[in-house]
């Protein structure tokens, strides 16, 4: 009873957020065509760098491969970026967070559940059209199968670990009023060191050790690695989902408490 | 009196989406789409003349922001035309802005991050004010408010009240021959609306500054207008002099009274026997209220009447003030 | 009228006040009449050329400056994130040559010069543009209306409303680049060489600036233009490829609708590959001026036509 009464308290949320995205028709024309420019141009652009490599598979991707794998980081990037910090940072600095705190549900689940309705929009407008014709077009090369199961698994744990650390950012601003430069610095650095912007395959040894070591990683890179790796090697997914696990506890535990201990900034000042 | 707005026979419409309800109402909205024409002002003509102090009055949504951005040559008017200063204000929107000022009792206009005096001297630049007249409107504010205060504080850290102030000021920077103010004293407290309407009447009278002022508070509208203009649904309903409104409403007078027993039952007996005597009565919480017209029949008359079959227990006895007659004049549809 | 009103007995209080009301309403002026006083007028306003405009942008900008200053940490964050920025741009540029030696011909120093220079010709859009990105706020909440009573051109208002000096970071990190580029791949270091650089420089921003000021000004017509921005956005860092690795079409698409062809590949032809170079390259300070008169106009015309939401 208790927990029905909860997931509708939060459907509810997600339903206004599908509602308010929608609303705007052509800029969600715009979404679904910028993507597909998006995709073309990086198909060429790859064919392009490929081509001119000589050979069919660099550091153990082939072209199909890389497509799959950009693309659908791009595609993954459009959903999990939930503007967070900017978020956090405006209603702090405007002193709405006061009234966000007094809402009946922790700030946090709040804030994700608001923005739950986009996600649904997005994964509709978004991730759908681009697995579809990136299936296409590479001729089925994403392998259907039990690894699209632990994929959609990664792929949960990912959202939870990108939440956690824009949380953990967005308390910063807590701190400081420069919300712009801390954002841009988290955001920098994820998409670079998750292996969004390049995979982390094509990075030279001594980064992929150290990348291999953080938690960015598991947002796009394991995910993403899973699903190409198709069914083989169990252990290798296992591993991954295991290390996912790791840091998803750890920064839900890490973001919560950080949170609290800054709250008393809040409750103490008065915002 | 020169006159300085006309206003002829103007409306303005707009197309407005039909948003249907819910997530159902939103996805069908994203296929197929319903407009209507909104008639925002219809039909208005007015013209004012320079130096008056006119206050523009009406509900929300009345059409009273669509006609001051018609005025201001933000919108074009579907129909009709009008003058401003000469200028038809939408075809010259530059040289028009040279000519007015502007302030919204909401939103700055003033850079956020400046000192008050940094904002000034951009405006003295921007409007290409001489350093005669420049000098001689901060000596004219200095001695009207305590300009020092503000002069050195950046706008972001300022009070409402004092940001009211500054907009106020820099409004009137540049000796413009209208200013448009809407809603100056929103939000503001007693006293600093006390010090927001002297500073008004004073440039008025000073410079011979044409005020637009609308505004929701009649404190405004009493302390401030010689005339106002009343409009609703885009419809004008009333212009002239607020004395004359006043002068008018002044035949009415409210008469207050308390009974024992049930007080809507009261009214409802009370509302036959005064039928003869023109009176309304109408019954709020405790008090029954009477609205007597004093040229048909003499309070008195009518307070015997009341008399005859119950007993008084305690009385009161009001003019009818703006608020009410504004009131009255919003609530009855046309 | 109002006496025949008054001797109906009957007649409900309210009513009477309403038709009391209705016959207060006043006369009006005849047309002819308003015609004859705006001839009469005239307004006297000193010409507004560009040496007002400079004036008033270099005050503005020197307090915005000053301003910014007190804020320090806001300033060094800002900084450090921008340098950041560069920093992972780079790092990506130098891992995708680390695996692919050359791209569609071009070599690692001819793609690093690519790269310094779209980097220099992005720091203008960035720096004095920077107010678009608000465009879509402040025509949302309706404070855009706040831009149009001035008696200056509205898009030189808007825009000089902020400037942002984090984009100076970015301008080092893009000389360095290309000066380092330039070195390596030994191109001669004439003043014609240099004039030439300078001129594409600016051709390739007018062109940033342009599709930057179209993307912003659809927000007059569509809510949440973020994505027209974003897309816009995301398509600048294509212009750090060679345009000939796409299809015709694109080639097409990309050299006129959405022109980043022009950021940095045919501008900088002229410079690293001069016998290649098409007309289309030689002619580019032509587009660009184009492409921004273009985009200045449509950001006007839809700010004319916008109406302001709400009161």
């Amino acid at each position: 009873m208790v927990i029905k009464m909860n997931l509708k308290k939060y459907l509810t949320l997600t339903r206004a957020g599908i509602i308010e995205s929608i609303q705007f028709r052509a800029s969600l024309f715009v979404l679904v065509l910028g993507n597909l420019l998006y995709l073309t141009v990086v198909y060429f652009l790859w064919k392009a760098i490929y081509a001119s490599a000589g050979t069919d598979v660099v550091n153990g991707m082939t072209f199909s491969d890389t497509l799959i794998y950009l693309v659908l980081a791009t595609a993954l990037f459009n959903f999990m970026e939930m503007y967070t910090v900017w978020d956090m940072g405006r209603n702090i600095q405007s002193g709405k967070i006061v009234l966000d705190l007094l809402k009946p549900m922790r700030y946090r689940s709040y804030l994700f559940w608001s923005f739950s309705g986009s996600f649904v929009v997005n994964f509709f407008a978004v991730f759908l059209p681009t697995f579809l014709v990136v299936y296409i077009v590479t001729g089925g090369a994403i392998p259907i199968g039990i690894s699209l199961f632990y994929f959609v698994i990664a792929v949960v744990m990912a959202v939870i670990i990108n939440y956690s650390i824009d949380f953990i950012v967005g308390t910063i601003c807590l701190y400081t009023e420069s919300i712009w430069g801390i954002n841009i610095m988290k955001q920098v650095i994820v998409l670079l060191l998750s292996g969004a912007t390049i995979p982390l395959a094509f990075f030279p040894e001594p980064f992929k050790t150290v990348a291999g070591y953080l938690p960015f990683q598991s947002i796009y890179n394991t995910p993403l690695m899973i699903l190409l790796g198709g069914g083989t090697g169990t252990e290798e997914v296992f591993e991954a989902l295991g290390i996912q696990l790791f840091w998803c506890m750890a920064l839900l535990a890490c973001s919560s408490l950080f949170w609290k201990l800054s709250l008393r900034r809040i409750t103490v000042n008065g915002g | 009196m020169k006159k300085i707005i006309e206003i002829n026979h103007v409306s303005k419409e707009f197309k407005v989406l039909n948003r249907r309800e819910g997530l159902k109402g939103s996805l069908k909205d994203l296929f197929s789409r319903d407009y209507k024409i909104v008639r925002a002002v219809d039909d208005i003509s007015l013209s004012i003349g320079q130096g008056e102090i006119v206050g523009y009055l009406g509900p929300n949504g009345a059409g009273k922001s669509t006609t001051i951005k018609m005025m201001t040559g933000v919108l074009e008017p579907t129909e009709g035309e009008i003058l401003v200063n000469g200028n038809v204000p939408y075809k010259n929107r530059t040289r028009n802005a040279q000519e007015i000022g502007v302030v919204f009792g909401q939103r700055s206009q003033l850079w956020w991050a400046l000192p008050l005096v940094e904002s000034f001297r951009i405006l003295k630049d921007i409007y290409q004010i001489n350093d005669g007249d420049y000098e001689e409107m901060l000596s004219l504010y200095r001695s009207l408010v305590d300009f020092e205060e503000l002069l050195h504080k950046p706008v972001r850290q300022m009070s409402l009240g004092q940001r009211t102030l500054s907009d106020i000021l820099a409004a009137f920077l540049h000796n413009p021959k209208i200013v448009f103010l809407d809603e100056p004293t929103i939000g503001l407290d007693v006293s600093m609306k006390g010090r927001i309407r002297t500073l008004i009447q004073a440039l008025n009278r000073e410079k011979k500054t044409t005020v637009i002022l609308t505004t929701h508070d009649m404190g405004d509208v009493d302390a401030l207008c010689q005339r106002i203009i009343i409009i609703d649904k885009g419809k004008m309903l009333y212009d002239n002099d607020i004395k004359h409104l006043k002068g008018f409403f002044g035949a009415y007078r409210t008469l207050q009274l308390r009974f024992d027993g049930d007080i809507a039952e009261q009214a409802k007996q009370l509302k036959e026997e005064l039928a003869p005597y023109h009176a309304a009565v109408t019954a709020e919480e405790e008090w029954v209220s009477v609205l007597v017209n004093e040229e048909k029949v003499r309070v008195m008359e009518v307070l015997e009447a009341i008399q005859r079959n119950r007993v008084i227990r305690d009385m009161k006895l009001n003019e009818i003030s703006t608020e009410e007659v504004i009131k009255k004049i919003y609530e009855e549809e046309l | 009228m109002e006496d025949s009103v008054r001797r109906t007995s009957n007649c409900s209080q309210q009513w009477l006040l309403r038709r009391e009301v209705l016959s207060l309403t006043r006369k009006f002026v005849p047309v002819a009449q308003i015609r004859r006083l705006r001839k009469g007028m005239v307004i006297s306003m000193k010409k507004r050329n560009l040496g007002f405009y400079l004036r008033i942008y270099r005050k503005i900008l020197i307090q915005d400056l000053k301003s910014k200053m007190s804020y320090r940490a806001d300033f060094i964050i800002s900084t450090v994130g921008m340098i950041f920025t560069n920093i992972a741009g780079f790092v990506s540029f130098w891992i995708l040559f680390q695996n692919f030696p050359s791209i569609n011909g071009w070599g690692y120093y001819e793609m690093l010069y690519l790269y310094g220079f779209s980097l220099v010709s992005l720091t203008p859009v960035q720096c004095l543009f920077d107010n678009n990105w608000s465009l879509r706020q402040y025509v949302y909440s309706g404070d855009f209306i706040k831009y149009c009573f001035r008696p200056i051109n509205l898009f030189f208002y808007f825009q000089s409303e902020v400037f942002d000096i984090k984009g100076l970071g970015q301008l080092m990190f893009g000389v360095g680049t290309l000066v380092y580029a330039w070195g390596k791949i030994g191109l001669a270091c004439t003043p014609m060489m240099i004039i030439k650089t300078v001129v594409f420089l600016i051709t390739a921003s007018l062109v940033m600036i342009a599709v930057q000021n179209a993307a912003a000004a659809t927000c007059f017509w569509i809510n949440n233009s973020f994505y027209v921005l974003d897309l816009s956005m995301r398509c600048k860092d294509f212009a750090r490829y060679p345009i000939t690795i796409f299809s015709p079409l694109f080639k097409f698409i990309f050299t006129f609708i959405i022109p980043v062809a022009f950021i940095a590949y045919y501008p900088s032809l002229v410079i690293l590959r001069p016998g290649e170079a098409p007309l289309l390259s030689w002619l580019s300070p032509l587009f660009g001026c184009l492409f921004f008169w273009l985009s200045y106009k449509l950001w006007m015309f839809g700010a004319m036509k916008y109406s302001g939401t709400g009161s």
